[in-house]
């Protein structure tokens, strides 16, 4: 009985092995560009991570593996140089990246030794973020946020998420984080328009991975959270509140709606009788 | 939920005040010529979608319980009897018990049920008084089951179709695997003889026994009232007359219905009956039908509030309360020597009465009980001889009686056999099978294949 199932189980387990390396080595680059190229060039200058250029030669392979795999893991356990990073990031820890396995990790390593030794690699950092900043960037910025401009590639629009400084009447969503700081949290013009033309948050990634940010996009976005870095937070912080008021009233006034159409129910007719209120 | 149950007159009933239709908003009203039920509208049923409204509340039912009898044994040695407390059966909680399904029989529990019985409202606050005064106190009893109502008010409110009134015999019944647990129906019926069943789901009514009505038994609490005072039999009725009956006034309510009974013996009656499929067993079963006396040949039985116009197909022999007397120092005199008491003297006022049988129609308890007082005076006559015969005689005339039918009426009041009670013919359920399902569909085929089909998993 055994045997009979280990010889369906082989094959099948073979071809899986076979179609996951397949997948790595075509496609290391693409996950490296979702996942990775938000905060990180190679030879490009920092973004919000450091620069990844030799960085073998920095950190030996172990922990390079390591901190990949977990980085909380690795900035928890004390390590000084792992706190030199979170340091430098002004406090941004990397997040942990969803679907690692041990073989991708490996790819992942060897593709940034591989292009390490390159004179200029592909992600040697964006020519998108040399333009300036325009006034109409910002007003187009604001449109795109808000919604009022649809995205170029059907992306979902910022605010059904995020909420920032004096945009929307009720602020905006409150499942991402609130994006007033965003340009100061993540250091600045070139890092903020490599996060954006690919976002690799859990949430985010799967979601733009297949409606990217079109480049034309990117920077009237950065525009607009330039413009917004001035304002303050805790006046974005007044829209939760004002939404939770405008919650608690909404809710208020259905149950007077209710009570108005309902109120005359047939609660009881033997207590009634018993209080002597037939 | 009690499908069948006796309640005490004067009183609230089960569930409490269940004639109160201001509060239930049971059965049809006449809105512009047209019925509409009191309950349900395509408006209401919308606007009322999440919560279905004027249904009686576990309150009006009332909580069940039961008693921890082992604290009985349990309870340590003390000063004092040790007591049961009540638990309720629903929560499982100690308990207040404040009302049962029965609380105001034999007027107990407390006034303020029999003082709160809505068919008192029609009375004075003299004849109110004098109701309850302690000498003159009267009560009746008023069993309850389903109607099985010629124009039922559940039936029309059910949103899923699950309930029907059966071709046959006339049995309201719910389907349990239509039911789609709107209960619509609870509100619907006036009589408050649909419940809902929270264990499964579903609302369930009186069933009327069919299973024994079908092989011509009768149903289980006509076959063991030990007062003997249930009859079943077949009525013939023009279905083409009902909704012009049921838009009759109150008070012509009760001819209505009588006008639609028809006359088993007619000869019309039973060519266009046999025309219709119905079989001669049943046209022999509705001749010899002791309703049918009651109701048309005799007219002392009487339907339930027939002003909900749902024409009910139970009918009542209107309680006769007419003896008065008064105490007179040791002895106990009888105050009313005449044939025919002074009825609006009587104790059951005939107001009350008429509230609750005629629709609000007097002169028909008034028929009935004087032709009930002339019998007796007659079989006091024939079996006492204290009275004279003669002059009985003619007080039997007087209500629209004579010695051949008065014999009748006390051979089926007082000396009936069981087959005299109930005359229920072959149900001739193949009749009504063809019509949904061919007879011969298994013939030359191996069994009769499968009800529910096997299937995989649960």
């Amino acid at each position: 009985m055994n045997s009979v199932i280990m010889k369906k189980l082989i094959p099948i387990l073979v071809l899986g092995l076979m179609w996951t390396s397949g997948v790595i080595s075509q496609d290391v680059q693409q996950f490296y560009k979702q996942n990775c190229a938000s905060c990180h060039t190679i030879g490009g200058g920092r973004l919000t991570g450091p620069d990844l250029k030799n960085i073998h030669e920095r950190k030996d392979e172990q922990w390079i593996k390591d901190f990949i795999e977990d980085p909380l893991a690795v900035i928890n356990s004390g390590d000084l140089y792992a706190r030199q990073i979170v340091e430098e990031s002004r406090g941004v820890i990397m997040p942990k990246v969803g679907g690692l396995t041990p073989f991708i990790i490996q790819s992942l390593v060897d593709f940034i030794k591989e292009e390490s030794a390159k004179e200029k690699s592909v992600f040697g950092g964006s020519t998108l973020a040399d333009s300036p900043l325009t006034p109409s960037d910002i007003v187009k910025g604001r449109a795109l946020f808000v919604g009022e401009m649809p995205f170029e590639n059907n992306g979902p629009t910022c605010i059904a998420c995020h909420s920032i400084a004096g945009e929307g009447k009720l602020g905006g969503g409150l499942l991402g984080p609130d994006l007033t700081d965003v340009y100061g949290r993540l250091g600045g013009k070139t890092a903020l328009a490599a996060w954006l033309s690919s976002p690799a948050s859990e949430t985010m990634g799967p979601i733009y991975a297949k409606h990217p940010i079109d480049e034309s996009e990117v920077l009237p976005l950065v525009a607009f959270f330039k413009d917004k870095a001035s304002m303050n937070v805790a006046e974005a912080g007044m829209h939760d509140f004002n939404f939770l008021i405008f919650g608690f009233v909404g809710l208020a006034i259905v149950l007077i709606l209710f009570d108005l159409f309902w109120g005359n129910r047939l609660r009881s007719v033997r207590r009634k009788m018993i209080k002597g209120n037939l | 939920m009690w499908w069948n149950n006796v309640e005490t007159k004067p009183g609230t009933g089960f569930p409490t005040r269940w004639e109160d239709q201001d509060q239930y908003k049971g059965g049809w009203e006449l809105v512009d010529g047209e019925l509409k039920l009191k309950s349900t509208s395509k408006r209401k049923t919308i606007t009322n979608i999440f919560h279905n409204t004027d249904m009686p509340t576990l309150d009006d039912y009332y909580e069940p319980w039961t008693y921890k009898y082992k604290e009985l044994f349990d309870a340590p040695a003390g000063d004092d009897q040790p007591t049961a407390k009540p638990v309720s059966m629903v929560t499982g909680e100690y308990m207040n018990i404040e009302a049962g399904p029965n609380w105001d029989d034999d007027l107990s529990g407390s006034p303020l049920y029999a003082e709160n019985d809505i068919n008192l409202d029609v009375l004075s606050e003299e004849q109110r008084d004098q109701l309850f005064a302690i000498e003159r106190l009267m009560m009746f009893y008023f069993p309850r089951i389903c109607n099985h109502c010629v124009n039922p008010s559940c039936v029309a409110s059910c949103p899923s179709g699950a309930l029907y009134k059966r071709g046959e015999d006339g049995i309201v019944l719910l389907d349990q695997e239509r039911c789609r647990a709107w209960r619509s129906c609870i509100t619907a019926c006036p009589y408050k003889k649909t419940y809902y069943n929270w264990n499964t789901g579903k609302s369930e009514k009186c069933i009327l026994c069919f299973p024994r009505v079908e092989t011509g038994q009768a149903p289980a609490c006509f076959h063991s009232c030990v007062g003997r005072i249930r009859y079943l039999g077949v009525l013939l009725y023009d279905a083409e007359k009902i909704e012009e009956t049921a838009k009759r006034p109150d008070h012509e309510l009760v001819d209505a219905q009588r006008e639609m009974i028809l006359d088993p013996f007619d000869e019309n009656v039973i060519r266009e009956a046999t025309k219709n499929g119905i079989a001669d067993s049943t046209i022999k079963a509705a001749q010899e039908s002791p309703v049918y006396k009651f109701v048309k040949d005799w007219g002392i039985a009487l339907p339930p509030h027939v002003e909900y116009r749902t024409l009910p197909m139970l009918f009542y022999v209107p309680p006769m309360l007419p003896v008065m007397s008064a105490q007179e120092g040791e002895s106990v005199r009888n105050i009313n020597d005449e044939y025919f008491p002074d009825f609006d003297k009587a104790r059951a006022p005939i107001k009350y009465l008429a509230s609750m049988f005629g629709g609000g129609n007097e002169s028909h308890l008034r028929y009935v009980l004087k032709k009930q007082s002339a019998i007796r005076a007659y079989r006091r006559a024939v079996t006492v001889g204290d009275i004279d015969l003669l002059e009985a005689e003619k007080a039997l005339l007087e209500s629209d009686c004579n010695p051949t039918e008065a014999d009748n009426i006390y051979k089926l009041t007082s000396l009936c056999t069981f087959d005299d009670r109930f005359v229920i013919p072959a149900a001739h359920r193949e009749e009504a099978i063809e019509m949904m399902k061919d007879p011969l569909e298994h013939k030359q085929t191996a069994g009769f294949g499968f009800r529910d089909a096997p299937a995989r998993g649960m």
